[in-house]
């Protein structure tokens, strides 16, 4: 009794033909596929989950009736994307809410400190602690946030320049050299040479170096002001950040673009020494002039195209890559009320991000110091939390709910294992969470869940839990991320090209690496190139590189 | 911003049905534009990755949609649509059964039953299985892929689409009594064993019609057939992928689909459906957007009458209809369970011969009485079930234990969803939260129902919904219940959303320019995914709304309205 199957009815075919094969529908591979979509290429994003959009993923894993957003949930460049020039998303419902308080920092005795928009605001609330440093604050944000808009912002969208060349062209003009002056020390020296308040330069550290710099690191001083600034310009996705995916992917369809989902690839076929297609888990093949990976060098160049098909230098600099030295655990719950934190300003509760549990930096330090060695001192630790219903209806099916997080810095490989010490640690953070928000009680607690970093590579394949796909260090950042070989989307396999947070200008969401990767591929196949640089990129360009 | 838009087509609600219209629409060369309240499309074919590597289905989880036109007219492996085809399983399960000649899926308090070979041949010859004689696609298509016979056609036996199909392949079937007949009464003719008889009844009424409801044996039967003709296969990706494949084909298409844009209102002018509102929640507030040609309904029928369109714009006597329409069917109970290591079935329920897991299967099959006394406790008694948990009548679809990818926990294994039938919160005894109230029970109730053929030690985490969660995760899931209200003859067919309703029948409303595109309100109801779409177009073509291109082929069994275009091509 064996019917055949194509007399049901058709499916997609065991071999197809494509101009691009794209690895991966997290938001550098949808963005790399919509760009080369409307340039009228054949485009194919192959996605190993069965639901697109990467760190875009808004779940329900409160089920049933309560979504979080499991991985991104702050987009810092909203602002500044080509993407969101280049495309019409409105057309798809996509909203961005960008509250007035964006950062606070609450702290055992009550004190706090809200970072907002508003300058002045933030002036005020650095002023309880310190006179001087709100001062100092707006003094150096004169300067930040020109070294911001003028030049990394606007470098994220333009492919990277060796060190020599942007050292050389920066040079060009005051705020270059200012840039140049802070690149040279580590975001400890210059938080700790700016502010005086212990509570002020708490904060600062945390901002600039929660998604994952060394703070005594030299060479990678730029970041401070970059994540700082944009660090209070952070976005929510209204509906929760897989609608971005979700308006992604609508314009690649649109253009004619096609989605595989649940389609893991498990090889890069390379003919010749080119890549000529993918092939995936259930033994399609599909055929392409080239291909984009949003992986990371390991899985991309080890795995699916396999050491005995690369160049030794590739192979050796790819062995090399390191991910993150940290990965995130995140609690998430549902309650009945959103938390109302004990401290000294109302502002607080309707921050975007709240942090506690740090009253010094060298608290913080200390609590980074362990989790880099794989520990987390339950009576040393902290992180920030949200609550997304704040801000957000669609995340609950239940009237009257709200869903929330606190997510802290934790190691991949801790002491003992997560699947031994998660439930503890659940326990910690929750208990910790209780102690700054006093309202959340246990019995308005209506569901709760973990997400470890045991969970995180499981969900999205992001290896040992790094969420930018491979550390932040000199040697992973800018021209040589994720080394010289493949700086700038090209790698040495003759039609393979990364588009992922790998490469530069690196993890998070920032629009640049696959809109830099569409760019190259777009070049490459003589595609028309139907969008244009955006004019903060455009003067970047014209002023130092002229 | 543009506070007002303007489209040909205006869909309310990105479920299946609105959605695949929307497909078919776009196809058409309409300008169509869908309105989806929740965050992500798809209604209730949705998965859910609930911990990182387990994937879960809370609504559907089988593929009923093999013998849709769809496939080929809206070519969905276009986009990117295909099936997991477990193949080998199945052979080496078949192999099995034959060798020991039980059947895995019809589990008694005994064991395993087996079918006689009469059980199994009769069954093959009304479903039309039969190799040498097969239709079961033609049998599917005539019974959900056409639309209701128009108004002024009186309905008989050899017009109702099935008996034509009936007559032509296996006359001996064919008699006037079919028509009257309960499925119980049809197999009581040609099946011999009562487990194997209770397995059928079982399944067709988890897929909408119940053994014992008068005039519906062949749609029963036809409701596992759906199931059957894919061999209860899923989609790659679970369900929401193959939704993937229908809302990228309306895109695609050109079709306008956005999420987090709740309808307030049906905004009614002149007597004609013109547009809608959303919701001050909505994405970008309040808005208008204007519907040209027609707007469709995609949302349920209770929800489109007495809240988007509301009152003000109806008469009394249709507003009293369209409340006393009744939420009893379907409202289950859906549990997913985790379990670490293989899961242990009792001997009895061993199948010799292949290392498989039984994974799918209906419990307890013993005899027509047991589910009778569960039919008292959910649409007599109206309770939370009563029934003592050895004999409450389950389904387990663990179908994912043969789909890897539901579940890529190394050494853990998915057994979901188990369903068991219960009372439609709106009834409830109790109030409709009265099951809610006491979720630890009922979770445990339904691992020890579970328990009676597996052990439920190594089970390390479960996740349910109940019908009142199940409602609020989707608000167009009334009364919690996979096909909305029942498929019975007084409901059926001609007769959707139900007899009192007849104004309803053929998609179209009082309204002009609104049209019905949801399970609860239009033939063939739940499941029979893009039938729905499908037979409307028919009813789009007779108002002169669309004229699709060379791809589209009506129903053969289809009779225009007198007075209108038929949907024929000319
Ligand atoms: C808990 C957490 C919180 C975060 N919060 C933020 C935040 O608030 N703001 C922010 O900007 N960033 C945040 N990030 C970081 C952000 O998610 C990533 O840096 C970003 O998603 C990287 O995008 P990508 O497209 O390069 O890769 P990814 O988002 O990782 O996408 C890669 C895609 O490839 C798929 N894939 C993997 N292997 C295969 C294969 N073999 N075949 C086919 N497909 C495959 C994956 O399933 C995935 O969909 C967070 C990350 C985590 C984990
Ligand atoms: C437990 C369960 C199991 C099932 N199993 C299967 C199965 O295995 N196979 C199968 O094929 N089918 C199955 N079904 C049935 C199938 O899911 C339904 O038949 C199908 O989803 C009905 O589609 P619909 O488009 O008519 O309605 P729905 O899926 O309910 O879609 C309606 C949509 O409208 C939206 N909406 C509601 N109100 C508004 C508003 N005011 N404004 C905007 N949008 C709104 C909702 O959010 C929803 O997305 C199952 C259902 C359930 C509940």
């Amino acid at each position: 009794m064996v019917i055949e199957r194509r007399e049901i009815f058709q499916e997609f075919p065991g071999e197809s033909d494509w101009d691009v094969v794209i690895i991966g529908a997290g938001p550098n591979g949808l963005m790399a596929g919509a760009y080369l979509a409307k340039a009228g290429l054949r485009v194919a994003l192959v996605e190993r989950r069965y639901e697109i959009g990467g760190g875009l993923v808004t779940e329900e894993i409160l089920f049933p009736c309560y979504s979080s957003n499991a991985h991104v949930i702050y987009h810092m460049m909203v602002d500044y994307m080509p993407v969101l020039r280049d495309f019409n998303l409105d057309r798809h419902a996509l909203v961005w809410i960008k509250p007035n308080a964006q950062t606070a920092m609450v702290f055992e005795n009550g004190e706090s400190l809200v970072l907002a928009q508003m300058l002045e605001d933030t002036k005020d609330s650095i002023r309880k602690h310190s006179i001087r440093d709100s001062i100092a604050f707006g003094k150096v944000m004169r300067t930040w946030e020109r070294v911001v808009s003028d030049i990394v912002a606007p470098a994220t969208y333009v492919p990277p320049a060796s060190p020599l060349d942007l050292t050389l062209a920066l040079q060009r003009s005051e705020i270059g050299r200012e840039m140049l002056e802070i690149t040279e020390r580590s975001p400890l020296e210059i938080i700790t040479d700016t502010f005086e308040n212990e509570r002020v330069r708490t904060i600062m550290l945390y901002t600039s170096c929660m998604w994952g710099l060394d703070p005594r690191e030299t060479g990678i001083g730029f970041f401070v002001p970059l994540l700082l600034v944009r660090g209070m310009n952070k976005c929510y996705c209204y509906g929760g950040s897989h609608k971005f995916a979700g308006a992604l992917a609508r314009e690649i369809v649109q253009a004619g673009g096609t989605i595989l989902d649940a389609a893991e690839v498990t090889g890069i076929l390379t003919e010749n020494g080119r890549a000529a297609g993918v092939q995936t888990a259930e033994g399609r093949l599909l055929r392409s002039k080239v291909v984009v990976s949003s992986l990371d060098p390991k899985i991309t160049f080890l795995e699916l195209v396999g050491a005995q098909n690369l160049p030794e230098v590739l192979k050796e600099s790819t062995e090399g890559w390191k991910y993150d030295k940290w990965s995130f655990n995140t609690l998430h719950i549902v309650t009945d009320e959103p938390q109302r934190y004990a401290c000294d300003d109302p502002w607080v509760d309707e921050s975007f991000m709240t942090v506690f549990g740090f009253e010094n930096t060298e608290r913080l330090l200390a609590h980074w110091d362990n989790v880099i060695s794989g520990r987390i001192d339950l009576d040393n630790f902290g992180g920030h939390a949200t609550c997304e219903s704040f801000f957000d209806p669609f995340l609950c099916r239940m009237p009257g709910k709200y869903v929330s997080f606190f997510q802290m810095h934790a190691p991949y490989d801790i002491e003992g294992g997560w699947e031994v010490r998660g439930e503890e640690l659940k326990e910690a953070m929750l208990a910790k969470w209780q102690r700054a928000a006093p309202n959340l009680k246990r019995e308005s607690i209506v569901k709760s869940v973990c997400e470890t970093p045991v969970d995180i590579e499981r969900r999205l394949n992001m290896r040992r839990g790094s969420i930018k796909h491979g550390d932040y260090n000199p040697t992973q950042l800018g021209y040589f991320r994720p080394n010289t070989e493949c700086s700038g989307s090209r790698t040495p396999i003759e039609g393979l090209y990364l588009c992922g947070a790998s490469m530069y200008p690196g993890g998070l969401v920032l629009g640049g690496n696959g809109y830099l990767a569409a760019n190259k591929v777009a070049e490459d196949l003589g595609a028309a190139m139907w969008w244009k640089p955006t004019p903060e990129m455009e003067r970047y360009v014209k002023t130092y590189f002229d | 911003m543009n506070r007002e838009e303007k489209y040909d087509i205006v869909i309310v609600g990105g479920g299946p049905n609105g959605t695949t219209a929307a497909a078919y629409l776009a196809k058409c060369g309409m300008s169509v534009c869908v309105l989806e309240e929740r965050p992500e499309a798809g209604g209730s074919i949705e998965n859910v990755e609930v911990i990182p590597g387990v994937r879960i289905d809370p609504h559907a989880t089988y593929m009923y949609a093999g013998a849709a036109p769809g496939f080929d007219q809206l070519e969905l492996w276009k986009y990117g649509f295909r099936m997991d085809w477990r193949q080998e399983k199945l052979d080496k399960m078949l192999a099995a059964m034959m060798a020991t000649g039980k059947i895995h899926l019809c589990l008694t308090t005994e064991g395993m039953a087996k079918p006689t070979e009469k059980d199994t041949l009769n069954w093959m010859k009304l479903t039309g299985m039969d190799p040498s004689a097969p239709f079961t696609r033609e049998l599917l298509r005539a019974i959900y892929w056409c639309p209701p016979h128009p108004p002024e056609v009186e309905v008989t036996a050899e017009n109702i689409p099935y008996m034509q199909v009936y007559k032509r392949h296996q006359p001996d079937v064919w008699t006037e009594e079919l028509l009257e007949m309960t499925l119980f009464e049809l197999m009581d003719e040609y099946v011999e064993s009562e487990p194997v008889k209770m397995l059928h009844a079982m399944v067709s009424w988890y897929s909408g019609a119940s053994p014992e409801w008068e005039g519906v044996a062949i749609p029963a039967l036809g409701g596992e057939c759906l199931l059957g003709y894919t061999f209860s296969n899923p989609p790659r990706g679970g369900m929401h992928d193959y939704f993937h494949a229908i809302i990228r084909c309306a895109i695609a298409h050109g079709a306008v689909i956005r999420t987090c844009c709740p309808v307030d209102e049906i905004i009614i002018s002149n007597g004609r459906a013109a547009g809608v509102r959303l919701r001050e929640t909505a994405a970008q507030g309040e808005k208008t957007i204007w519907a040209d040609k027609a707007v469709l309904s995609g949302v349920d029928v209770k929800q489109t009458f007495l809240k988007l369109i509301g009152r003000r714009h109806l008469d009394a006597s249709f507003i009293q209809r369209i409340k006393d329409i009744s939420l009893k069917a379907s409202s289950i109970y859906v549990s997913h369970f985790l379990f670490k290591g293989r899961p242990r079935y009792r001997a009895r329920f061993a199948l010799e011969g292949t290392d498989m897991i039984p994974g799918q299967g209906v419990y307890p099959c013993d005899s027509r009485e047991i589910y009778y006394e569960h039919l008292a406790d959910i649409n007599g008694r109206k309770g939370p079930p009563s029934m003592p948990v050895e004999k409450v009548m389950w389904i387990d679809c663990g179908s994912k234990l043969e789909i890897p990818d539901a579940c890529t926990i190394p050494g853990h294994y998915l057994i979901s969803p188990l369903y068991v039938i219960v009372p439609p919160p709106e009834y409830l005894v109790g109030g409709p939260e009265a099951i809610d109230k006491q979720k630890a029970k009922w979770d445990a109730y339904m691992r020890e129902a579970l328990g009676q053929v597996l052990e439920t030690d190594n089970i390390v985490a479960q996740w349910s919904n109940t019908p009142w969660e199940s409602e609020h995760r989707n608000v167009g899931l009334i009364g919690g219940g996979w096909y909305a209200t029942r498929h019975c003859r007084d409901q059926w067919a001609e007769n959707r959303p139900n007899r009192l309703l007849p104004e309803l029948a053929r998609y179209r409303t009082p309204i002009d320019g609104l049209y019905l595109c949801n399970q609860s309100s239009c033939h063939p109801g739940g499941l029979a995914l893009m039938a729905i779409p499908y037979n409307l177009m028919h009813i789009l073509i007779e108002d002169g709304l669309v004229e699709p291109g060379d791809w589209w082929y009506p129903s053969p069994w289809y009779i225009p309205q007198q007075g209108k275009i038929s949907a024929k091509p000319r």
